[in-house]
C-alpha cells in the first residue's frame, strides 16, 4: 500500500461578500469592505492510501464540494498542502461541463478531449453502451435530456477513465434503479483493480457500503474521522 | 475513420502528456491542442448551430456594413480609390477583433461548469475564442478574395504578409481579451460596458473613412488608437498590394508583445480567484 493523497493542514478562503460582488455598484456600496474573504474549509488533513475509499459526508454547505475541487486541484489552498500522488478523473457531479446545446456524442468527444483523453470509436461506443442511451437519444440535444439521462451521460463519460482515483460527488440518487445497481457495480469493479473513490453522499447506507473511511465535515472543520460505519452513525446523530 | 487526426495526435501525446502535466507552460503539450482544438469545434458548431447559411455569416455581416457607410457616406467618399475595398479591408479585421473580445469576455464564465469539474488551464477558454475567430475568417477571406476581383483587387505575393500580420493582431485581440475577461469575472459591467463602447470605438478608427479626413488637432485620438495601427498594416496588402512599411509592422509587433505581457500577468493574478465568482 502506497500513499495516494495527503491533505496537510488545508484551509481554503473564498473571497466573499454578503451581497456577492457582480457589479460595481455592490462594491461601492459595500465600500467599507470591497473583498471580504470567508474560510470555507479549515485546517483538514487526512490521507488516502492506494485502494483506499473514502467518503465525505456532512450537511448542506458544509464545504463537501470545496473540498472534492481543492482534492482535483481546481481550487489552490490558501493554507497548507495538498499531495497528489496518481492521477484523478474529472469531479462527477450532475451535469458537469456538458454543453446543452451539443448533442449526445458531441458532447462525449467534447469531454474527452477536455479530459485529455484519447478519442476511439471503441471508447465512445462503450460510453454508449454503459449508459444504455439509444442512438436516437444521442443524436439529441443534451438540453431535451432528463435529470436522470443527464447522470448516465455524465457518469458514463467519467467511468470511461483510467485513474488512480474517482471523484464522485452525489450523482447516484437521480438514476433509476437499474442504472444505480449498476454504478454500484462498476465502483466495486473498480476498487477491485485497486482504484480508489472519493464519494459524497447523504445516504450512509452508501458511503458504509463503498468506502472503508470516512470524514464528517462541519462548517468547514473535519470534526471526526475514522471507519466509515463510525463516521455515519456520528453523522446520524447530527441530525 | 473520422478522426483519425485526433488519434494520431493523442497517441504522439500520451509519453508527452506525462511529461509536461506538471509544467507551467502546459499550452506547448498536446493535450492542450487537443483541448483547444476541441474547444474550438464546439464553438463553431453552436454559433451556426440553427442558422441555414452558417458561416457565410462572417462575410456577410461586414458587407451589409459596407452597405450601410455606402448609403450613408458616399457622397463624402466618392474621392477614395476603391471605397468598397478600402472600407472591406478595414471591417473585415475590425470584426476579426471586436468578436474575439466580446466572445472572449463571456468565455470564462460561460464555462463555469467545466471549470468547476475539470482541472484546466483558464487561459484556453479565450484561446479557443481566436482560433474560432481565425477560422471564421480563413473562410471569410475566401469569400472576400473572390469577390474584391470586382472591385479592383490585385493578388500580388505581397498577400503573403497577411500571415504574420494576423498572427500579430490575434495575439493583440487575445490580450485584449483576456484582461476583460477576467475583469468580467468579478465585474459583469465590463461586458456591457464593452459592447457599449464598441461602437464609438469603430467608429473613431479609420475604418469606414480615411484619416485624411480627421482635423489635425484630433489627429492624437487615432495615433491612441492601437486598432488603428493594425487596420493600417492590412491595408499594405490588400488594399494598396504593397509590401508594408516595416516601421509600422514593428511598431504592432511592440504593441501585441507588450500587451499580451502585461495581459498574461494581471490574468494570472486574477485567476485563482476566478472559481470563486462564476
Amino acid at each position: 500500500m502506497s500513499l495516494l493523497a495527503e491533505l496537510q493542514h488545508v484551509s481554503v478562503r473564498y473571497r466573499s461578500n454578503p451581497a456577492g460582488i457582480f457589479s460595481v455598484k455592490d462594491m461601492l456600496t459595500s465600500m467599507a469592505h470591497p473583498f471580504q474573504t470567508k474560510e470555507i474549509l479549515h485546517d483538514i488533513s487526512f490521507s488516502l492510501q492506494q485502494g483506499e475509499s473514502l467518503g465525505i459526508v456532512g450537511r448542506n454547505g458544509c464545504g463537501k464540494s470545496t473540498l472534492l475541487r481543492t482534492i482535483a486541484g481546481i481550487i489552490q489552498p490558501s493554507k497548507g498542502r495538498v499531495s497528489i500522488y496518481g492521477s484523478i478523473a474529472p469531479i462527477l457531479a450532475l451535469g458537469a461541463g456538458l454543453e446543452p446545446e451539443l448533442t449526445g456524442y458531441e458532447n462525449i468527444h467534447l469531454l474527452l478531449s477536455l479530459y485529455g483523453r484519447k478519442i476511439t470509436s471503441a471508447a465512445i461506443d462503450d460510453i454508449a453502451s454503459f449508459s444504455e442511451l439509444d442512438n436516437v437519444t444521442l443524436k439529441q440535444a443534451v438540453k431535451c435530456y432528463s435529470s436522470g439521462m443527464l447522470a448516465r451521460l455524465t457518469f458514463s463519460i467519467s467511468f470511461s477513465q483510467h485513474c488512480d482515483i474517482f471523484i464522485i460527488d452525489e450523482v447516484l440518487a437521480v438514476g433509476d434503479m437499474g442504472f444505480q445497481a449498476k454504478c454500484m457495480q462498476k465502483i466495486s469493479d473498480l476498487k477491485n483493480e485497486g482504484r480508489s473513490v472519493i464519494f459524497v453522499s447523504h445516504f450512509p447506507d452508501e458511503v458504509e457500503k463503498i468506502c472503508e473511511k470516512a470524514i464528517l465535515l462541519e462548517q468547514g472543520k473535519l470534526i471526526y474521522q475514522g471507519s466509515s460505519s463510525a463516521v455515519c452513525q456520528e453523522y446520524k446523530n447530527l441530525f | 475513420m473520422k478522426l483519425t487526426l485526433d488519434n494520431v495526435c493523442c497517441m504522439a501525446s500520451i509519453s508527452l502528456a506525462q511529461k509536461f502535466q506538471k509544467h507551467t507552460f502546459a499550452f506547448i503539450a498536446m493535450p492542450f491542442l487537443n483541448q483547444l482544438y476541441a474547444l474550438s469545434k464546439r464553438n463553431v458548431i453552436l454559433r451556426y448551430k440553427h442558422s441555414l447559411i452558417g458561416f457565410l455569416w462572417g462575410f456577410i455581416k461586414p458587407f451589409i456594413y459596407l452597405l450601410i457607410f455606402i448609403v450613408i457616406f458616399s457622397a463624402q467618399f466618392s474621392s477614395v480609390k476603391n471605397y468598397v475595398l478600402y472600407a472591406t479591408s478595414g471591417i473585415l479585421f475590425w470584426f476579426f477583433f471586436s468578436n474575439i473580445v466580446s466572445q472572449g469576455i463571456q468565455s470564462i464564465i460561460q464555462a463555469s461548469g467545466i471549470i468547476k469539474s475539470v482541472k484546466l488551464p483558464a487561459l484556453l477558454f479565450p484561446m479557443a475564442e481566436v482560433t474560432t475567430e481565425l477560422f471564421n475568417l480563413a473562410l471569410a477571406l475566401v469569400v472576400y478574395f473572390v469577390i474584391m476581383h470586382w472591385f479592383g483587387m490585385v493578388y500580388t505575393m505581397q498577400l503573403l504578409w497577411l500571415l504574420p500580420m494576423l498572427f500579430i493582431f490575434a495575439v493583440f485581440s487575445f490580450s485584449i481579451a483576456i484582461l476583460l475577461a477576467a475583469f468580467n469575472v468579478y465585474f459583469r459591467d465590463i461586458g456591457i460596458l464593452w459592447n457599449t463602447i464598441q461602437p464609438a470605438i469603430f467608429y473613431l478608427t479609420p475604418i469606414a473613412y480615411t484619416e485624411e479626413l480627421i482635423p489635425a488637432k484630433f489627429s492624437f485620438v487615432i495615433n491612441l488608437n492601437p486598432i488603428y495601427y493594425y487596420i493600417k498594416l492590412f491595408r499594405f496588402p490588400l488594399y494598396e498590394a504593397a509590401a508594408p512599411d516595416m516601421m509600422l509592422f514593428l511598431k504592432c509587433t511592440g504593441i501585441s508583445v507588450v500587451t499580451l505581457c502585461i495581459n498574461t500577468f494581471i490574468f494570472y493574478r486574477l485567476k485563482n480567484q476566478f472559481i470563486t465568482a462564476i
